[in-house]
């Protein structure tokens, strides 16, 4: 391994240590929110990109990635901004972050087009259920306890577990 | 407001807006008719409230103003919403009839603005129109259910719609200084313009629900027949609302609008109270945080 890490690979190393909390599973770089990085002789920029606009969150999220540069800035300004160029769409949850969202019960549900019928964004079936993988599942409200969430049934091994909200440029 | 950059007030309209019914949503936390329904309208209110701040984040330079003071720290006579959004929730038909209404307009204007001038503006409509999708799909399988009954159902929320439709035509009312957002392309489609989009599609989802009665002068409540135990129609006052005409088999707009003024700071006795009530927090100490 090469001794030498640039200044850049620590900032966005660090940034990987910053969770959403109202999803701890999930580092902001799994869901995809670090849209640039920037790091000059003077200051430290990082643009992150809000999953959803209202998410109560970001202003947490923005104390921690300053708290997180502190020890790679050197003194360097670290200015933090949201952006919403591009839209933040849920495609930019990483392999990781999705595997982290199953793991606690989240379906990454939008990534199955093939599989679930969507009659509307309402009423989504066939849901892979997060806990036992089976896809005899219907969505009970696409509202849960955070607006990005959704609520789902599985009739396999009867749990009821939360999807991931799909955002996207093209819905299902 | 006379020397007002006309794009605050397009921002504050659009704001306000948000922030208005948004706060009218979170009204049902706690107490809608059953669990998913509080679910829904809480996390709709917590968008539209975000949607807000974000367009107030946008107008913060040229308000001089930051986003709370813009949200909390106006005068009821500064905020610039239009008055439907203001109107205390009622009954389940009401509250079903004014989002549909509110969503379908604002989803008309979110559109066009997509391809507003003002790169900042555009952008946030962008994200916000992502979220939108959800509001609007809500609205339309209620519009659905209750459409189809049972009779009680059909009835209270066709009441809603009666009782809402006349104010949501002033959801388009003329913005201040709108001739130059035109001519400068921060708003590519007039007021009027997209109104008319509005309201043709509005009154071909009616007609389809055998509901586009409520658009027409009529008596209240013999504008359907509807079957009772007792076999009578109470009749009540005529209804109209004003600044509807149908001509060459489509709705359009003429003339006045009821309850108009918002735009310009024009509220009415429910604002007042949901004002006070709003930001009492901010008024009374000052720089909270929590």
């Amino acid at each position: 391994m090469s001794a030498t890490v640039t200044l850049e690979e620590r900032v966005r190393a660090a940034l990987d240590g910053v969770h959403d909390p109202e999803i701890p599973a999930c580092s902001i770089t799994d869901l995809g929110m670090v849209e640039r990085v920037d790091v000059t002789g003077e200051a430290i920029e990082v643009d992150l990109l809000p999953t959803f606009v209202g998410c109560p969150a970001k202003d947490i999220i923005g104390e921690d990635v300053h708290a997180a540069l502190g020890d790679a800035a050197g003194g360097r300004e670290v200015r933090v901004t949201f952006v919403y160029d591009p839209p933040w769409t849920t495609d930019r949850i990483n392999e990781r972050g999705r595997e982290r969202l199953r793991e606690v019960g989240i379906a990454p549900h939008w990534e199955q087009k093939s599989g679930p019928v969507a009659i509307s964004l309402m009423s989504v079936s066939g849901v892979a259920c997060p806990f036992c993988g089976s896809t005899e599942t219907k969505m009970e409200s696409a509202w849960g306890p955070t607006p990005c969430r959704t609520q789902h049934w599985c009739s396999s091994c009867r749990n009821a577990f939360e999807g991931f909200k799909e955002k996207a440029d093209t819905p299902a | 407001m006379p020397d007002e950059d006309p794009r605050l007030g397009l921002l504050l309209a659009l704001a306000d807006d948000e922030l208005v019914i948004g706060h009218r949503h979170s009204e049902w936390t706690g107490w809608a008719p059953y669990l998913e329904e509080d679910l829904a309208f809480s996390s709709i209110g917590q968008d539209e409230m975000g949607h807000a701040r974000l367009l107030y984040e946008i107008a913060e330079p040229l308000a001089g103003k930051d986003p709370d003071a813009l949200a909390l720290g106006r005068q009821p006579g500064e905020y610039r919403h239009a008055i439907l959004c203001e109107r205390p929730n009622g009954d389940w038909g009401y509250t079903i009839a004014r989002q549909y209404l509110y969503d379908t307009a604002d989803d008309v204007r979110l559109a066009a603005l997509e391809s507003s001038s003002f790169p900042e503006l555009a952008a946030a409509v962008k994200t916000i129109r992502l979220e939108e999708r959800y509001h609007l799909e809500h609205a339309r399988q209620w519009f659905t259910r209750f459409s189809q009954g049972p009779v009680e159902a059909r009835q209270r929320f066709a009441q809603g719609l009666e009782a809402a439709v006349g104010e949501a035509l002033a959801l388009f009312e003329t913005l201040p200084g709108e001739e130059r957002l035109i001519a400068d392309g921060v708003l590519p489609r007039s007021s009027e313009d997209l109104l008319g989009d509005w309201l043709g599609a509005l009154g071909g989802v009616l007609e389809e629900a055998s509901l586009d009665w409520v658009l027409a002068s009529h008596e209240k409540a013999g504008g359907e027949m509807v079957p009772t135990s007792s076999g009578e129609i109470e009749q009540g006052p005529t209804l109209t609302v004003p600044g509807l005409e149908r001509r060459d088999d489509r709705w359009v707009h003429v003339g006045e609008f009821a309850g108009d003024g918002g735009r310009r700071g024009k509220h009415t006795e429910d604002f007042g109270v949901l004002w006070e009530e709003m930001t009492a927090l901010y008024r009374k100490i000052p720089g909270a945080t929590w």
